[in-house]
């Protein structure tokens, strides 16, 4: 049975794949690619929080550490002239070197008052690129940042970077390369002992494990592709713009946090199930703008009562229900 | 740099100091709320923002004279504390996610739906005690006095409360340890409903000092919810005394390092002084054990 289940997720997630390889040729709509890029980009995000909250902590630093890496990258391109392959590592790297030095005095803390540490750590990093006007523009914004260089192929082919077709694919591959690292990691032996830190942090103390040390790695991984989201975000969207409602605010921590939950964060696959229809899903509903967050928030806390193991758990909970129906 | 001169330094850490003490008002509720039920209650900036939007209807629409809407505003808010852990909170205490993630809608369902009810302008409830007054040689508005002296009373009376009265004790019995407490005859249901209630109260009058002070927008609340969070962190999570400590810090980060080093250096000092206190002192400034 197990196996079975197993088989059919696997073939699930890779059509799913294909579908969205060849979803470009069927969406001949920009607006759509872009959301689907967004997308892309907070199943990025979505998944590095899932690998802290894999030790038992949530960072609600998210949009910080992404302003970080979106900035570093940014700038980077532009004053430096760096290709931005090579900021974008720059991007991940400066923002695991972050993590690695807050998570040291953080992460002797736990629980809720992590939380509240990494927060206001997000909203510094936001205010520095608010008020240092000379380097990231302040609230006018950063504008006219270069997108990717054209990658050559000798022999075959160069691809360029010059519509939403190619920004598209270039977001999906380092998604997909992003979350099999992140899976990877997460079953990995690392991943147990991250999960061992979670269940009994104690105990897996007195058996050796060296629980700071695993929690500030689990940060920093989390961190690093939190950075790489956000240089993808700066590259993608070409303007960067810190203000508080903006996308590096408070709001996208709390969205990203939510989507973890709404998908069900028991399973690797949960997270992105969530990021994917919370991100799509308000786009369809577009004429009602206004009412979205209203209806959004909403949503959150029926989730919370009715499937607190998240939009994952509901064929489970169907499956469930039924059989107890026929028995009765 | 540029020479600042004396006065013009005072008088920003005075303006500091009482801009402190009305988040002042909003940390101790949020702490008395943390740590008698372990919840971080996110949607609390909304609290304070519904609070100043009450003071603003009740006074600036209708007439009514600002303290007395203040009372009716603060009335209000405590009951819809209560409400809010009777329904929301308490099915889920004890679990770490689910509350935080009920916290963080009803926040986002709260500030949407002001911002769709009473339009996203801003808004200024007028100066309930306009001219200024001198203090140390430098001027400052009456009504920003009289805002600092309600936060401060309010600060010493849910001291005393905590410290003498039966319920008061109560709670602190019940935020250094919940099961003797419950052994005790302390009911938690009754010590977290009590906790909301105050909390909200205290929020609500800090929303409507501010609002009187500023103006009033639907996202007040999370400018507040933040320097409530750093002041908590500041002076060391799950302490009340802590709190009003980080207040006066902040007020003077506020102060001083925003007028001779700049916004940034100002927003970057608590993080750096949070992170050097917690590799000193893991437990904070006068925070307990976790």
């Amino acid at each position: 049975m197990s196996s079975k289940k197993q088989a059919i997720d696997r073939y699930s997630v890779i059509s799913f794949i294909i579908c969205l390889f060849i979803a470009p040729l069927f969406l001949r709509n920009n607006y759509w690619l872009h959301v689907l890029g967004i997308t892309g980009i907070n199943i990025i995000l979505v998944s590095s929080l899932h690998t802290i909250r894999s030790t038992g902590e949530i960072s609600m630093g998210t949009g910080g550490f992404m302003a970080l890496g979106a900035y570093t990258s940014a700038l980077l391109a532009m004053k430096v002239g760096l290709c931005f392959w090579l900021t974008m590592l720059l991007a991940g790297i400066l923002c695991a070197a972050v993590a690695v030095i807050l998570g040291y005095p953080f992460m002797r803390t736990k629980g809720i008052y992590f939380s509240i540490l990494t927060l206001v750590t997000g909203e510094v990093f936001r205010l520095i690129a608010w008020y240092y006007r000379s380097l990231t523009g302040g609230s006018v914004g950063l504008s006219g940042i270069p997108g990717p260089n054209p990658i050559t192929i000798p022999g075959i082919t160069t691809i360029m970077f010059d519509t939403k077709v190619d920004y598209y694919y270039l977001i999906l591959v380092i998604a997909l390369l992003s979350l099999l690292i992140l899976f990877r990691l997460q079953t990995s032996q690392v991943g147990f002992v991250w999960s061992t830190i979670r269940e009994t942090d104690h105990l897996a103390a007195s058996v050796g494990i060296n629980v700071l040390q695993y929690k500030i790695f689990a940060f920093g991984i989390g961190s690093f592709f939190t950075g790489i989201a956000g240089a993808l975000f700066a590259h993608f969207m070409h303007l960067l713009a810190a203000d508080a409602t903006g996308k590096f605010g408070m709001t996208t921590s709390i969205y990203i946090l939510i989507y973890m939950v709404f998908g069900g964060e028991g399973k690797f696959m949960g997270p992105v199930i969530g990021a994917f229809i919370l991100t799509i899903l308000p786009e369809t509903f577009r004429a009602m703008k206004e009412y979205q967050p209203v209806i959004f928030g909403a949503l959150v806390i029926l989730i919370v009562f009715f499937i607190p193991q998240g939009i994952i758990a509901l064929p489970d909970r169907i499956l469930l229900w039924r059989r107890r129906k026929k028995t009765s | 740099m540029f020479e600042i001169s004396k006065e013009v330094l005072l008088q920003s850490i005075i303006n500091g100091l009482v801009l402190g003490w009305i988040y002042v008002l909003m940390a101790l509720g949020l702490s008395l709320i943390l740590s008698i039920t372990s919840i971080l209650q996110f949607a609390h900036g909304e609290v304070y923002m519904l609070g100043a939007y009450i003071v603003y209807y009740l006074s600036v629409i209708s007439g009514i004279n600002f303290f007395v809407a203040i009372f009716i505003s603060v009335a209000l808010m405590a009951v819809l504390g209560l409400l809010l852990e009777r329904f929301f909170f308490r099915p889920l205490r004890g679990e770490f996610l689910p509350p935080m993630i009920v916290a963080l809608g009803l926040m986002i369902l709260l500030q949407s739906g002001v911002t769709v009810g009473f339009g996203i302008n801003p808004k200024s409830i007028p100066s309930f005690a306009p001219g200024s007054i001198k203090i140390l040689g430098t001027m400052i508005g009456v009504d920003r006095a009289v805002a600092a002296g309600i936060s401060i009373a309010l600060a010493l009376l849910l001291f005393l409360f905590l410290k003498i009265s039966k319920y008061g004790l109560a709670l602190t019995a019940a935020s250094q340890h919940r099961e003797a407490s419950i052994l005790q005859g302390i009911g938690p249901d009754r010590m977290s409903a009590l906790a909301m209630a105050v909390g909200s109260a205290l929020a609500a009058t800090g929303g409507a000092l501010m609002g009187a002070i500023l103006v009033l927008n639907p996202f007040m609340g999370s400018t507040a919810l933040i320097k409530g969070l750093i002041i908590i962190v500041l002076g060391g999570m799950g302490s009340l005394f802590g709190g009003v400590v980080g207040g006066i810090i902040l007020g003077l980060i506020d102060g001083v390092i925003l007028v001779v080093f700049g916004p940034v250096a100002a927003s970057v000092a608590p993080l750096l002084l949070v992170a050097v206190i917690l590799v000193i002192k893991p437990q904070g400034l006068f925070g307990h054990e976790f």
